[in-house]
């Protein structure tokens, strides 16, 4: 497959970027590492005409200890670079697990952080050749007027497929979203939402520049599940933080966002991390993760999964816990 | 759209390149430069056989690189990874045992196995794994291969080892 | 692991003798081919599963500055792929994905450009989406032959089933379903036609058979088969799925011819998955019956095919499935109904195992739950039926050499069956599967002739022509040493050239793993008349008669009298330089004498050990231990390396492969999508081979390029039947079949 013709741009500064990114008339998309964005515009499903490349923006590729104990990481630090780097292995681990768990080594050689944040959602009915996307009725989002994977549908049901993203939830990251008018920080909890199309809160003409962790306490865990062992979508992730009085569960690649589970965390911040607890907390993440639907693998199975995945999360929190001095 | 020149160092040989910013480090090894070593297999990350190495030694996929981004930068291929003549020790293991068959997957193996043996001090088995995901051996089903890249780590250190102790 | 030889070449461990190349990458496949003036070829298909072609307009495609030449169904009028399927047709589209117009242009970009301004309009037709759909009684038919859809059956008993069944002890029916899947091979679908001269046209491409593509574009064209040059410079995995030509082949011809320029098609992402495909849907139904002592008496088996839009080859796999009910039991009668349904999926073509894999996947383990409802050891079981040299099957197969119950008996004792069986931990399962292989099959063609030319230089070195391709089997490697064991040289001192059909001697190709055999054979034969050239030469010098001379380690000597002797170079010498000025050159060829079937067939046994995660389904394969009877051992670790990649392969098929089809498509085309293990998720392999030395083979040797695979999937799924308590019936055996298994097990306990 081709790269269809488009103008590369580099932009010197960070406001560069954005103005250019902000430019109305020309389709552009920001690039960093590329290997999800030029697979999908070999596919023809995102048609750029100019591509920013921010990658090496200056403060992009930090990575910055904060005065309060957390870290800083710049969008555009490399995969593999953040897995050389202690101030993730030792301080994040479950972090380090879930970079880890991203495509393989040589897509980690490519890849960015923020890349892998801001992953579009995929789907089989869309992530295709133009050619293949022609023998279907266009959905909602090729701009048609239904979804292929749950045809009763009214909204379009494309997967969320990043492994960080859940850790980072677990952990209680930030970001810093960045454009023409100024800058915000946003919970990476609060930067999916549940919809294929309109995934992300993040803006028109917004750059993700920072991930911001907060002081590791507690103890952290990421387990991903995928039928074969490196390069391969997920079945289903699992990240899970318990700091004692809290806890955070989070469900990544089954539905379009990754689940925060409420009632699983509530219960377990209620009765801790014993065998019993868990069992319990697993058994109440099916009511968190609403319709799920048979986009890669069957809704029963993802159900199946989601609990096995709560427990075992869990279950690895406790014995973290058992071993914490 | 404009082409742009760019000064690429590709097996220690430099050359100046005027490419287009859709063209990949692939297009540009295999179509300008004629270097058909590098395999042009899925192009889209998932097979591996476009592997090349970067000047840090990391493997990396040239079916997914911009050749644009690589100006002034340098690359290796299997064409540049021993002297005229001479095999090396990755590729002198994948003959002995048995770890080429149809030969198609065969560079991006070795490029994948060699990046392994440069950024890497002693690689476990759990490492080897990990490296070679990325790429796919049909033939061979990457038993053979594994071996080959055992039997290569195993070379490397006693060689190290040698040349410490002679030191 | 070192093995005992008598032999100078045969038994030994040679590394393949262009490995350099290809460790290099100096190895040329056919996209690397770049040829003056080359344009970039790209066909238009048909979205459709359906359809009728209302209209279609190409003139702005045509005039798209760039664009060299566009091609109809006009331009293709005549060519047929196979039975019923037009290169690219007027009228009636079968499959989503059908090609309907191709275009040549100056590059890629532009290529798309004007496919995207073809013109066509469709009229929708209701589909036939699978075997059910297809069967029904008002379902329309897709081709006027195919009465209800069936493009093709077959019906046939052996003995008396009825008789046999009624005198049963216990009977047994199961049902199973094998997946559409694709073969992945490593090198994507390419093709570089040059038909700029009217009365040759050469196609470089990968390819099992050069012949069979040289006779298949050759009728299509209607040139003489000579008009056609086939060049396969190296092929990139074949798996059965490069045994025939394909639309891209002929359409890169027609695009040559109608543009005056060499034309170069290569598949590019999704596309792989249409241009060609491996199998589709299978369903089976097999019923059984057992005496008192456990003895197989009698198998009756009801196969049906989705061999989708088109029918070529397919029906082969229902003649080589038809044989196979008593390949490795002797049973005292079949039954046989196997069917080839046209559905608007993709046509059907083989994967790894050509169909006997995936078929053994059902009947072993069939065969397997046979045992246990008798509460037999499935090995004991195997042992106490399973065929022996000397056995001859209903259909009149001979098996002059049978080694099936030693590889039983092997695995069985290496991987301490008995007992792991005893120990029963749950979700931990062990398994075995038997199988057989012919070396070439007989049966296809009137002639399955294989030959070979040598011709021997005065340096003592030689060149081996052969038709075969090697595409990665190693197989050009075994027969420079089948040639080096004849004529007392080394392998290495052996060039073997092949590849090119202008030079080629006749050969039907690398498939029903006819190379080692059949090719072997012929090359043993051209060896040995090059050798009696030589010896003619070296007897006169010597003073003896050329019977009593022995040629090996590149010296011909006297027997009894070592020290009688002559360089074999020397001799090859002075025979050019003799009165005569004789240039020795050997020729020789092989067509087995029977009428179907094989002269040989190899035999295997593979035990697997797996262990499943019953959280998530997920089957970990630990170990496998396989045993072959490859009659001879040509070159040992190129056999392990077979085994091997039939594993992987196996496995792959078992656990992981499967197109997931929607309306005709297929949705995860890639090869990220499309499962295949990798590095991670290989098992433990031990070999053992068995070598029983059979009389009809070279050296003894039999084939090992597909009878590993039979054994593997069944082996697999009965370790995961093992281990989780029930069997599954569905291939790919996914996480969530098992999963589904597990937790209907768990609500019944």
């Amino acid at each position: 497959m081709q790269l269809p013709p488009f103008e590369y741009l580099r932009p010197a500064t960070l406001r560069e970027g954005l103005d250019w990114l902000s430019e109305p008339g020309t389709e552009t998309a920001v690039v960093a590492g590329g290997s999800d964005l030029l697979v999908n515009m070999k596919l023809g499903l995102v048609t750029p005409k100019r591509l920013v490349s921010i990658r090496d923006l200056p403060g992009m590729q930090d990575v910055k200890p904060t005065a309060d104990g957390g870290l800083r990481i710049g969008a555009g630090c490399n995969l593999t670079d953040l897995l050389q780097s202690k101030a993730v292995t030792r301080r994040y681990p479950a972090l380090a697990d879930a970079i880890r768990a991203v495509g393989s080594q040589h897509v980690r050689n490519m890849g960015t952080l923020g890349g892998n944040l801001c992953l579009p959602t995929r789907c089989w009915y869309t992530n295709q050749s133009n050619e293949w996307r022609e023998s279907r009725q266009p959905c909602f989002k090729t701009d048609g007027g239904l979804c292929h994977v749950i045809k009763s549908s009214a909204r379009c049901h494309s997967l969320n497929s990043s492994d960080t993203a859940p850790a980072l939830i677990a952990l209680g990251a930030t970001v810093t979203l960045v454009d023409r008018h100024g800058s915000r920080e946003l919970a990476v909890a609060d930067l999916y939402l549940d919809d294929g199309i309109d995934y992300t809160a993040m803006k028109p003409g917004e750059i993700l520049t920072e991930i911001h962790l907060p002081p590791p306490t507690g103890v952290a865990a990421f387990i991903k599940v995928a039928q074969r062992n490196g390069l391969d979508y997920a079945a289903g992730t699992v990240a899970g933080w318990f700091g004692g009085a809290t806890t955070r569960l989070v469900l990544g690649s089954i539905t379009s966002r990754p689940v925060i589970l409420h009632r699983s965390a509530d219960i377990v911040a209620a009765g801790g991390l014993d065998t019993q607890t868990i069992d319990a907390a697993a058994d109440a993440a099916r009511a968190d993760l609403g319709e799920v639907s048979n986009l890669f693998s069957p809704p029963g199975y993802k159900r199946r999964l989601a609990r096995s995945l709560v427990r075992r999360v869990l279950q690895q929190l406790a014995d973290l816990q058992g071993a914490a001095p | 759209m404009s082409r742009q020149i760019i000064k690429l160092t590709v097996n220690g040989d430099a050359h100046e390149i005027a490419v287009a910013p859709q063209q990949t480090l692939l297009e540009v090894l295999r179509d300008e430069l004629g270097l058909s070593g590098t395999k042009r297999g899925c192009t889209s990350g998932a097979c591996g056989v476009c592997t090349v190495q970067q000047e840090d030694g990391r493997a990396v996929l040239s079916c997914l690189a911009l050749a644009v981004e690589w100006d002034g930068r340098a690359v290796t291929t299997i064409e540049g990874i021993a002297e005229p003549g001479q095999l090396h020790p990755v590729q002198t293991a994948f003959l002995e045992y048995g770890a080429v068959q149809c030969g198609f997957c065969t560079p991006g193996l070795i490029m994948t196995a060699k990046a392994l043996l440069d950024t890497e001090p002693a690689p476990d088995e759990d490492a080897i794994n990990e490296a070679m995901a990325g790429a796919i051996c049909r033939c061979t089903g990457h038993i053979k291969v594994k071996i080959a890249i055992r039997e290569a780590v195993k070379a490397a250190l006693e060689g190290k080892q040698a040349d410490a102790a002679s030191n | 692991m070192p093995r005992r030889t008598n032999f100078s070449a045969v038994g030994h461990n040679q590394p393949r003798l262009d490995g350099a190349d290809k460790v290099t990458g100096r190895s040329l496949f056919t996209d690397d081919v770049v040829l003056p003036g080359m344009l970039c070829g790209r066909a238009l298909r048909c979205p459709l599963p359906r359809a009728r072609i209302l209209s279609i307009d190409t003139r702005r495609a045509e005039a798209l500055p760039g664009v060299k030449a566009v091609v109809t169904a006009q331009d293709a009028a005549g060519i047929w792929l196979g039975i019923n399927q037009p290169l690219l047709s007027a009228d009636y589209l079968n499959h989503v994905g059908q090609e309907i117009a191709a275009v040549a242009a100056t590059d890629e970009d532009i290529a798309r450009e004007a496919l995207k301004l073809i013109r066509v309009e469709y009229e929708p037709l209701p589909e036939l989406n699978d075997i059910k759909a297809a069967l029904a009684p008002d379902a329309p038919l897709l081709h006027a032959k195919a009465k209800g859809n069936i493009a093709w059956q077959q019906a046939e008993d052996h003995g008396d089933p009825d008789a046999v069944f009624a005198a049963a002890h216990h009977v047994r029916t199961d049902h199973y379903v094998t997946n559409p899947s694709h073969n992945c091979y490593a090198e994507f679908h390419v093709a570089v036609a040059d038909y700029t001269r009217a009365d040759k046209l050469t196609v470089w491409t990968p390819t099992q058979s050069a012949l069979l593509f040289q006779k298949s574009l050759a009728a299509g064209f209607k040139l003489p088969d000579s008009g056609v040059r086939i060049m396969c410079l190296n092929s990139g995995g074949g798996f059965t799925g490069r045994t025939a030509t394909r639309p891209h082949h002929f359409l890169a011809a027609l695009l040559s011819r109608k543009s005056g320029r060499p034309v170069k098609i290569r598949a590019t992402g999704d596309e792989e998955f249409i241009m060609c495909r491996a199998g589709g849907r299978v369903e089976y139904r097999f019923r059984s019956g057992v005496d008192r002592d456990g003895r197989l008496k009698v198998v009756d088996a009801d196969l049906l095919f989705d061999t989708g839009a088109y029918v070529e080859s397919q029906m082969i796999v229902i003649l080589l499935t038809s044989s196979y009910l008593d390949a490795l039991y002797p049973v005292e009668a079949t039954r046989y109904r196997g069917r080839l349904v046209h559905t608007n999926n993709l046509p059907y073509y083989f994967h790894h195992g050509g169909g006997l894999a995936q078929f053994q996947f059902a009947f072993g383990q069939h065969v397997n739950s046979l045992a246990m409802d008798l509460g037999m050891d499935p090995v004991d079981f195997h042992l106490l039926n399973a065929v022996e040299k000397g056995h001859t099957t209903l259909r009149g197969t001979h098996y002059a050499s049978c080694g099936l119950k030693e590889c039983i008996r092997k695995t069985a004792r290496q991987t301490g069956w008995k007992k792991k069986r005893r120990r029963k931990t749950p979700l931990k399962g062990i398994g075995i599967g038997i199988g057989a292989m012919a070396s070439g099959a007989k049966g296809l063609f009137k002639h399955d002739t294989s030959a070979a030319f040598i011709k021997v230089g005065d340096d003592g070195k030689a060149t081996l022509f052969v038709g075969l391709p090697d595409m990665g089997q190693s197989s050009h490697t075994a027969m420079a040493i089948i040639a080096a064991e004849v004529l007392g040289i080394a392998p290495t001192d052996i060039t073997v050239v092949s590849g090119d059909t202008d030079l080629d001697p006749l050969d039907v190709g690398a498939f029903t793993q006819r190379g080692t055999f059949n090719t072997g054979n012929a090359v043993k034969n051209a060896c040995l008349d090059a050798r009696k050239q030589i010896a003619k030469t070296a007897a006169a010098e010597l003073g003896v008669k050329p019977f009593q001379l022995h040629f090996s380690g590149g010296q011909i000597t006297v027997k009894r009298e070592p020290e009688q002797a002559m360089a074999f170079a020397k001799a090859v010498y002075n025979t050019l330089h003799s009165q005569e000025g004789r240039f020795v050159m050997g020729r020789g060829f092989y067509n087995s004498p029977i009428k179907s079937g094989s002269m040989a067939y190899s035999f295997g046994a593979q035990i697997a050990e797996v262990s499943v995660d019953a959280d998530t389904g997920i089957v970990t394969v630990e170990r496998v231990t396989a045993a072959h009877d490859v009659g001879r051992a040509i070159n040992p670790r190129i056999v392990e390396g077979q085994i091997d990649g039939q594993i992987f392969s196996g496995m792959s098929q078992a656990l992981f492969e499967e197109c997931v089809m929607d309306d005709g498509q297929v949705l995860n085309p890639s090869r990220l999508d499309y499962k295949m293990p990798r590095a991670y998720e290989m098992p433990e392999v031990e070999h053992i081979i068995v070598e029983t030395n059979d009389p009809h083979g070279p050296f003894g040797a039999k084939e090992v390029g597909e009878g590993p695979i039979v054994c593997t999937m069944q082996a697999i799924a009965n370790a995961v039947a093992d281990a989780i308590g029930e069997p599954v019936k569905e291939m790919p055996i996914t996480p969530w079949r098992v999963l589904k298994i597990l937790g209907r097990r768990k609500e019944v306990a």
